[in-house]
């Protein structure tokens, strides 16, 4: 089958890839760029673990054509380490034990970093109704939810600085 | 999963062009959620798609005309609703619905034109939509038409769009002094699809009702008008009886299977409870 | 055994997990990772019938499609494995379907190409010509039912236990066991009160959020297995005997799971991986998707009589157990639940006269296992179910009613093992007190209603099985365990360096955990039942006690002070002049352990240990609807010395949440011809950040386990036991009306509740 280069911009590279239509997002992050970090879990865009940015907005990247990210600006978990220091939300996830097993944990900081940027200081209720698509077997929502809230008093706090 | 070609026509004509009526294998697509998963599936094996993402902006956007009528393009995103601040002033049911729909990342990339032609009849939109007789602007080959909400949702996934045609804008009127409201009803977890939808739209008159509309979806294969049942809640005391006994004849007239989520009984009893709550929602000061 | 109470420099204290950063940068390695080079992609095509006879399988439009590899039947595996049946406790799964399939979605043909695309497009196209057999899906019909899943049984030898159901024919039951004490009838004739209930469970699926995989690959000495599984050191042993290879030509490695749960145990994928790379000689990845999971391994549904006689002050004078577990259509690791849960059956309870009968029940479903507490939270469901009914009957308060009957340190189980360390009524007390259950409750007036209930379960420790482990040191001080513990979540990691680290005197960040790998990890009996915390903890405590003994004879050896502070770099240097050398210290732990006598179940020492998890719930009932929702849940557990009390935290909560799933949501549904309708997440809804309690809160009592690490046993599990009996005593509570099948619907609330109102005679509810 043809394939077509698209040309995008990965975690703040620019770079480009061959893809045939029917590859998703989650295909070329994974098998061209060895990005891991989004995942396929459910297949269904039910679970979340497959969640990278797009243009700012957050989407599932098994259901995702490849082919629409020519000139998209695409961010992945592994890019908000890319200065060298974990992201605020990264470093709240340790220190509140938001995780278990891990395999939804990149899924969760993507969407948390878009609903931070949205909304700075989000009520309980908002997190829990933002993150309401995004599911951990391990349970550690309870956890998940006060890291959120710790990466943006944190955040608010610096920005007041 | 077949290979396909995808499509990225610039406009709607060029989109238009492309779809061939007559030609099973070629769909349009949208955000391509609905799309993607079908394909998946296997329910679904295209030999082409056209992607509707890339066609002129005026497609994308909102608008609140002279008149008050909300102008929502066709292409434009379900969270870009959701956060539309008109909407939120003009239309509240509308934005709370917005809100509620499958997850975030769906409504980041999911249209409404093309989430109201899939018509799933689990949707919580086609309901709202069609109590606040919304209509839909629809072109094709042959040019272009309207028609209600209420009137394009046929049946279970089915719609009265023929094959070619694109729903490139939806119009809500006005509300004027009309309150509106939807309940969602769940019965296990809390992010799963509804068992059933109630949408009404009142117009109260201190403590009366002047004009009822009610809409029921989720529970029926396509959002179901119950007229009959509205226009028996004008005029009358809006006693916890008086809406009960609605509630049941609204169960009664409804034609509803059972599934995982309920069977046809139980979702008939939810209905003959959920009218009442969504008429005090609506308009608390109208009830007792 | 070490008893000591002296104060822990490191265990004891909340810490991270080792690797917190990996886990939050993405970079954390699965398998479900992992690529090779030239690997081919497997795909599966699953049986359509439950019970089918197998009369044709044409592969040659599947074959022709450009891309495919080859396609392999059971035909092809037995070329490269002549005896294709696998199985913990019965040989009896074959690795692809063998002249019959016995469920829908068993395994039938596999396509192997380069594109996992086209291998899915070609699996579409194999046509099997099948010819329809009459099936059985009732774990209660199946037991005496003439319609037989497997013509023989054919137990592995692996558990001595199992031994006299070789070759046994006609029957569903794959194993009957059994525990009598005292004389039941008697207590029944004499009793003021008998209650005879029963108690249903569904079937549902793990979901661990990484699906299962496995990849295979044949390297210059022998076969490499990288998988998911939670028992490495099974999976070599087992495909060792399958290839017919010695163990030193098998590799079996893993890294983290994204989740376990119990569903990556034993032999899942690997037996096909090892196959298929045989007969490719490339590299083969096995994966399943979310859906496929279903079609693999679940958890039991159940069936639970229970009858109970009580005398005039409530005491429980006699019970009698019958349990039916619905094994689907191979036993997997199904005989054990039912006997290693089927003797808690009767609850945590002193009762002079008892009888168990617990059968594992061949059905054509998808197969049953191991599931995050071992068919204990079935069981507790029943007893603690039954235990408020009887209570509310006698007008006893719930709680009183298990301080007047709960077993006591140094009573007697019905096994006969004497309980030590099992803090029962510390639980009931602490829950009780959580709940405020001594202050008035108000219960609402008006439509919606309020309920508080509360329970109690446990769980035994499986024995004896065995743990070994290694503790190394290097000449820059840097420490490595060994050990074949797979980290899924639960923070094996993080608690075994805490071990060594309490042990050795160093600081946990020096220490690497070396991932799970049997060319490089000694044996381990598997990672489940909330056993590594006491198994591995022990041997860790041993091997790194072996390492200072060895560092103290290393120190005298040198002239050096008895006195000076052990320091591995310092004693290596010296030794060999330069950085060099290793202190290498092992250890192994197996536990004391007395085997059941076959009629009586009777043992003087049954488990190392229990684990014990309380509950208390408040639910708010929406009468109208039958809705309800939960308002506060109060999850309490005895889990010996808390090693790290954050992590502690958040396994007992992640249990009891991932309990409410089969509580209120989960539910595995068939129709008639055995057709799974909602293998997806789409229709199958697990609990969602959403579907939290209102308030959730979470302890441990401070207890001490007398034979455990540092006064530590496992944690896991614990949560999950009491939750949904809690949530059934709430809604009585509330609204008066008992349900008895989970999952607990609005529905069946809503219905009972209908039927209340036209019939104020309080129903129970199947």
């Amino acid at each position: 089958m043809s394939t077509t280069r698209i040309s995008f911009e990965l975690n703040g590279q620019p770079v480009w890839a061959e893809v045939e239509a029917h590859h998703s997002v989650l295909d070329v992050l994974r098998n061209t760029f060895e990005l891991y970090g989004a995942r396929e879990s459910c297949g269904q865009g039910l679970c979340g673990c497959c969640t990278v940015s797009v243009d700012g907005k957050v989407v599932s990247g098994c259901l995702a054509l490849a082919i629409d990210l020519d000139g998209c600006s695409v961010l992945t978990v592994e890019g908000l380490d890319s200065g060298g220091e974990l992201d605020p939300l990264q470093q709240a996830f340790i220190d509140c034990g938001a995780f278990q097993c891990g395999f939804c944990t990149p899924g969760f900081l993507m969407m948390s970093k878009q609903l931070l940027a949205q909304n700075p200081e989000p009520s309980e209720s908002d997190i829990k109704h933002f993150l309401a698509g995004n599911l951990c077997r391990c349970a550690a929502y309870p956890e998940i939810i006060q890291a959120v809230q710790l990466a943006a008093h944190r955040m608010n706090k610096q920005e007041q600085v | 999963m077949i290979p396909f070609e995808y499509l990225k026509p610039r406009s709607i004509a060029e989109a238009i062009g492309m779809l061939q009526p007559g030609d099973p294998d070629v769909r349009p697509v949208s955000g391509g959620t609905a799309v993607m998963l079908m394909m998946k599936a296997g329910v679904l094996r295209p030999s082409r798609l056209v992607s509707l993402r890339y066609v002129e902006d005026e497609y994308k956007q909102v608008r609140v005309t002279e008149s008050g009528e909300l102008h929502i393009g066709g292409m434009a995103t379900l969270s870009s609703l959701e956060h539309n601040d008109d909407i939120k002033r003009g239309w509240p049911v509308l934005a709370k619905a917005f809100r509620k729909l499958s997850n975030v990342r769906v409504r980041n990339v999911a249209m409404i034109g093309g989430n109201l032609a899939h018509a799933d009849p689990h949707l919580d939109m086609p309901p709202v939509m069609t109590i606040l007789g919304a209509r839909v602007q629809i072109q094709g080959a042959r040019g272009t038409r309207e028609m209600l909400v209420e009137e394009l949702v046929k049946g279970y996934y089915e719609t009265a769009l023929e094959p070619g045609e694109i729903i490139t804008k939806v119009i809500v009127p006005p509300m004027h002094a009309a309150n509106a409201a939807y309940i969602k009803v769940t019965t296990r977890a809390s992010h799963d699809w509804p068992t059933l939808g109630v949408a009404v739209c009142l117009q109260p008159e201190q403590d009366r009702l002047r004009h009822a509309e009610l809409v029921v979806g989720a529970a029926t294969d396509r959002p179901t008008r119950l007229a009959s049942v509205a226009r028996s809640l004008v005029g009358i005391e809006l006693s916890d009886h008086a809406l009960r006994e609605a509630g049941e004849r609204a169960a009664h007239e409804l034609d509803v299977v059972d599934d995982q989520h309920g069977s046809a009984e139980y979702k008939k009893h939810l209905l003959s409870v959920y009218l009442g709550r969504a008429v005090r929602l609506a308009a608390p000061g109208a009830v007792n | 055994m070490d008893t000591s109470h002296k104060a822990m420099r490191v265990l004891g204290a909340s810490r991270g997990r080792t690797e917190a950063v990996a886990k939050v940068t993405g970079r954390a390695e699965y398998i479900h990772n992992l690529r090779l080079p030239r690997m081919l992609h497997a795909k599966m095509l699953r049986s359509t019938m439950a019970h089918a006879r197998i009369l044709s399988i044409d592969t040659a439009q599947a074959r022709a499609v450009p891309g495919v590899h080859s396609v392999v039947t059971a035909e092809d595996v037995m070329k490269v494995i002549p005896q294709p049946y696998f199985g913990p406790a019965f040989h009896d799964q074959p690795i692809l379907a063998v002249g019959k399939v016995h469920y829908v979605g068993e395994p039938v043909a596999v396509v192997l190409a380069e594109d996992p695309y086209i291998a899915e497009e070609a699996s579409h196209l194999i046509e099997v010509e099948y010819e329809e057999l009459p099936a059985v899906f009732d774990e209660v019909q199946a037991a005496e039912s003439k319609i037989v899943v497997h013509d023989e049984l054919k137990p592995a030898g692996t558990f001595p236990d199992l031994k006299h159901l070789a070759g046994r024919r006609g029957t569903n039951i794959a194993l009957d066991f059994q525990v009598r004490k005292g004389d039941v009838e008697q207590a029944f004739a004499q009793a003021d009160r008998v209650f005879e209930h029963t108690f249903r469970t569904q079937q549902v699926m793990h979901t661990p959020m990484e699906p299962m995989i496995s990849l295979a690959e044949l390297t210059d000495s022998g076969i490499t297995l990288h998988t998911a599984t939670q028992s490495p050191s099974f999976v070599r042993l087992e495909i060792a005997r399958l290839l017919g290879w010695p163990e030193s030509r098998v590799r079996v490695r893993t890294a983290f799971l994204g989740g376990g749960f119990g569903a990556k145990l034993y032999i899942k994928l690997e037996a096909l991986a090892a196959a298929l790379t045989l007969l490719a000689r490339r590299p083969v990845r096995v994966a399943l998707t979310m859906a496929e999971q279903f079609y693999t391994i679940t958890k039991h549904g159940t069936t639970f009589k229970i009858k109970t006689a009580v005398d005039g002050s409530g005491r429980i004078t006699g019970r009698q157990c019958t349990v039916w577990w619905n094994g689907g259509a191979y036993a997997d690791i199904g005989p054990r639940v039912t006997q290693k849960s089927g003797f808690t059956a009767t609850g945590p309870y002193d009762i002079q006269n008892v009888a168990v009968d617990s059968y594992q029940v061949y059905t054509n479903l998808p197969p049953a296992g191991a599931f995050r507490g071992f068919g204990i939270t079935q069981l507790v469901w029943a007893y603690e179910s039954q235990a408020d009914i009887i209570a509310k009957e006698l007008g006893i308060d719930p709680v009183e009613f298990r301080r007047m009957n709960l077993l006591r340190e140094g009573q007697a189980h019905s096994t006969g093992t004497v309980m030590r360390s099992a803090g029962l009524i510390e639980v009931l007390d602490r829950t009780a007190e959580r709940m405020n259950w001594d202050q008035p409750f108000d219960r609402g007036s008006g439509t919606l209603r309020r309920g508080r209930g509360i329970g109690v379960g446990f769980k035994a420790l499986v024995a004896p099985t065995t743990s070994v482990a290694m503790v190394t040191l290097s000449a820059d001080g840097s420490c490595f365990v060994h050990a074949s513990t797979v980290d899924m979540g639960q923070a094996s990691n993080t608690t075994l360096a805490m071990i060594a680290a309490e042990v050795l005197d160093i600081s946990p960040e020096r220490i690497k955990v070396i991932a799970p790998d049997t060319d490089v990890t000694p044996y381990d009996m598997a990672t489940l039942g909330s056993r590594s915390t006491f198994h591995m903890g022990h041997a860790i405590r041993l091997a790194a006690q072996d390492a200072r003994d060895k560092m103290e004879a290393l120190r005298a050896e040198l002239g050096l002070p008895a006195d000076e502070p052990l320091d591995a770099a310092a004693l290596l240097k010296k030794r060999y002049g330069m950085q060099a050398g290793n202190i290498v210290g092992w250890g192994s732990y197996v536990p004391e352990y007395t085997s059941p006598n076959k009629e009586t179940g009777h043992s003087e020492n049954i488990t190392p240990n229990w684990m014990i998890g309380g509950c208390g719930i408040e639910v708010e009932v929406d009468t109208e609807t039958g809705q309800f929702r939960i308002l506060r849940m109060e999850n309490v557990v005895d889990c010996g010395a808390v090693l790290n009390p954050r992590i502690v935290e958040s396994q007992v909560s992640g249990a009891a949440i991932m309990q409410l799933g089969a509580a209120l949501y989960e539910e595995m549904e068939f129709d008639e011809d055995g057709q799974l309708r909602n293998a997806s997440f789409a229709e199958y809804k697990i609990p969602g950040i959403t579907d939290l309690p209102a308030s959730i809160r979470n302890d441990a009592v401070p207890m001490h386990q007398y034979n455990g690490p540092f006064g530590a046993k496992g944690v896991g599990e614990s949560g999950a036991f009491a939750v949904s009996s809690a949530i059934a005593a709430a809604i009585d509570d509330a609204v008066g009306v008992r349900l008895t099948s989970m999952p607990m619907k609005h529905e069946t609330l809503c219905k009972a509740l209908r039927a209340a109102v036209a019939n104020p005679i309080e129903e129970t509810l199947t």
